[in-house]
């Protein structure tokens, strides 16, 4: 009896939910793309997450937005999160290039389209797009930007460092040296990580402009470390020191339009996003792409020049 | 216990002066740490020694100073404070909402003033600080869980206000009358910068407060044995709440400095600072138990970890080794913490005139 009573409480209870489910059967019923970036409080990531979703929406997909945060066992459970939600296509910007290979090989035996946006993984075949911005490029054209900010002259210059541990940061700074190697009235006085934070890189810039009083500029991994630097040599009083970031967020691109900044390269993060749902949307309705797996789209240069030509993190013109 | 130990050590065999001169040396380790620290970096790096570095070294110490100072009221009772890394990025988004996005009152958005825009600011942590004192003293809920979880809420909020976006140009502008916070983190006066003044006024308070006022002695009674100040009379919730209002004040005016210094407030702003600020107060020789420690300390304690990390930034050390050092340092001060109060406790019946505990 006491059995019997508590089922119909039960099914009294969850009666709004099955109402409610029975409502929302149309909207359950249109295939859904789960997008997982690794954060919602980057404004890249953040940009790359709401162009993706925009486009799935305007495509008839449900949409589902998880952030990873760099973990790569975080990503695991989202994976299978996923495949549990019986999702059609999964956007995924990784958690790393080689712990992150499983993760989509789960997904894709259990019968879910990858498309990667953003970072690559270590393998091929497995996911059915990797279409990611050319860092190495980016970062090559914003150093050379750098040398001529700097002058025929040359100097000397400090680094700002990402992650040390993340990939990014390893080709960024190795693209750096490609350009900046060369000049050979170039010398790179000091080198510090700033962890992508713009509060450390405004403490370590600091540090680092007293142990070297004549640095001409300062090149950075990324916009956040380039702000940071921008705020700290504000500060000093220093004046024309040439400083760079990448990435091209907003504020960086307002930094441009203001001096404070000489330079960024834009990563066309939301034009990356797009094609891989258009992509994914391809797949799905005729069981191919139509493109290589591996796709390299270029950076663009931002510079004082052409600095309104850039909204959120693509080119408006 | 006295007659035992005697029969066993029969330490009385030293001189009282050479025990007191070791004692003494292990009591100011931090001291000594620092002033070696300071010689090496001197030494080693030739821009480390000048007036001009020592103004941007004191102004990066300060951030993790102010917020060892309220950290250590509240270890001095026996807590912890988790929260107060994520209450300074909190205390900045509020800063920034409030100075870039304004206040909506019926229907028209108006811009509090810089000072009004930082009194909600400091009322909003406060508020978390209340939230804290009240979980850990009236409804018993252990520290180190009651401000793991104002870390995630306040974290969370902070993201919540902007959705994750920064919010840049905290310069203010003329027309809505809301300039001057950047005066805050990057003004300076008589050669040192304001954040250091900052520092030194609420160290100073701090410190009258933990040695000149009842309110003080409560806080290490209540930390040395909570029933026994209990039964003497002493209101212990009172005290605890106190504390967590101290320690979510200063983390504000963290929160408040760094947006100021950098003209723009981010919602991951102050991750892991919390561990930094405990790190500084147990450098300081201040006891995780309770009880011991002193707020002098926990300033010479953040000295130290700032020292210790712009210096090797100075010499072009790599992050890794500067994690690796700065934990061996660490490790090695409470190590040191357990010897001095192990051969405090085996010495101090052979000293005629004992230091007190917690006035060390």
């Amino acid at each position: 009896m006491r059995r019997f009573v508590r089922m119909l409480a039960v099914t009294i209870s969850s009666l709004p939910i099955l109402v409610s489910t029975a409502c929302h059967r149309a909207e359950m019923l249109r295939p859904l793309i789960i997008i997982i970036v690794p954060s919602q409080d980057n404004p890249f990531f953040k940009a790359e997450a709401d162009a993706a979703a925009t486009r799935a929406g305007a495509l008839g997909y449900r949409v589902r937005v998880d952030a990873h945060d760099d973990d790569a066992y975080r990503q695991d459970n989202l994976i299978d999160a996923a495949i549990a939600s019986n999702a059609s296509a999964i956007i995924l910007d990784n958690a790393g290039a080689d712990s992150s290979i499983s993760a989509v090989r789960r997904a894709t035996l259990a019968g879910i389209p990858c498309f990667l946006i953003d970072r690559e993984i270590e393998a091929d075949g497995i996911a059915k797009a990797q279409i990611i911005a050319d860092n190495d490029q980016g970062a090559r054209i914003v150093a050379e930007e750098f040398v001529r900010g700097i002058g025929p002259q040359g100097g000397d210059y400090v680094e700002l460092l990402g992650r040390e541990s993340d990939t990014n940061a390893q080709v960024r700074t190795r693209a750096f040296h490609a350009v900046l190697d060369k000049q050979a009235n170039m010398h790179r006085v000091a080198a510090q990580s700033a962890n992508w934070s713009q509060a450390e890189a405004f403490q370590k810039t600091e540090t680092m402009l007293q142990a070297h009083a004549n640095v001409r500029g300062i090149i950075a991994g990324n916009d956040t470390m380039a702000l940071g630097a921008a705020a700290a040599v504000k500060t000093s009083g220093l004046n024309g020191l040439v400083i760079t970031g990448l990435d091209g967020s907003p504020d960086a691109i307002a930094a441009i339009r203001s001096g404070s900044l000489l330079a960024t390269s834009l990563q066309p993060a939301v034009l990356i996003a797009r094609l891989a749902v258009d992509e994914a949307d391809r797949f799905l309705h005729t069981g191919r792409t139509g493109k290589p797996e591996r796709q390299i789209i270029p950076c663009d240069l931002v510079t004082r020049q052409n600095a309104d030509d850039y909204g959120d993190f693509e080119k408006l013109r | 216990m006295t007659n035992a130990i005697r029969s066993q050590h029969q330490p009385g065999r030293l001189a009282g002066l050479s025990v007191r001169t070791i004692l003494f040396v292990l009591r100011a380790r931090a001291v000594f740490v620092l002033i070696a620290l300071l010689v090496f970096f001197s030494a080693m790096a030739p821009s480390f020694l000048t007036t001009n570095n020592f103004a941007i070294l004191s102004k990066h110490v300060a951030i993790s100073a102010i917020l060892a100072i309220g950290m250590t009221f509240v270890v001095l009772t026996g807590g912890i404070d988790l929260s107060v890394g994520s209450l300074a990025g909190l205390g900045g988004m509020a800063a920034g909402y409030l100075l870039t996005q304004g206040i909506l009152i019926a229907g028209a958005v108006h811009y509090p003033s810089v000072a009004l825009a930082i009194l909600i600011t400091l009322v909003l942590c406060l508020t978390v600080g209340l939230l804290n004192g009240w979980l850990v003293a009236n409804a018993g809920v252990a520290p180190f869980i009651a401000t793991l979880g104002t870390l995630y809420i306040a974290r969370g909020a902070a993201l919540l206000i902007s959705n994750g976006k920064t919010f840049p140009n905290l310069a203010g502008q003329e027309a809505r009358g809301n300039t001057g916070f950047t005066l805050l983190g990057q003004s300076s006066f008589w050669g040192l910068p304001l954040p250091v003044w900052i520092m030194l006024a609420l160290f100073a308070c701090a410190w009258l407060i933990s040695v000149k006022t009842p309110l003080g002695r409560h806080i290490y009674a209540v930390g040395g044995n909570e029933r026994a100040a209990c039964l003497a009379g002493i209101r212990v919730p009172r005290v605890k709440l106190f504390t967590y209002l101290a320690s979510s004040f200063c983390a504000a005016i963290v929160g408040l400095i760094i947006a100021s210094q950098l003209e723009a407030a981010h919602p991951a702003t102050g991750e892991s600072f919390e561990l930094n600020a405990i790190a500084a107060v147990v450098l300081g020789g201040t006891s995780l138990m309770g009880g011991r420690g002193s707020i002098p300390g926990s300033l010479i304690g953040a000295f130290v970890i700032g020292v210790l990390s712009d210096g090797l930034v100075m010499l072009g050390v790599s992050e890794f080794w500067q994690m690796v050092i700065k934990g061996t340092v660490i490790v090695l001060a409470v190590a040191v913490d357990q010897l001095q109060s192990r051969l405090q406790a085996r010495f101090l019946p052979y000293l005629q005139s004992a230091v007190p505990e917690g006035t060390e």
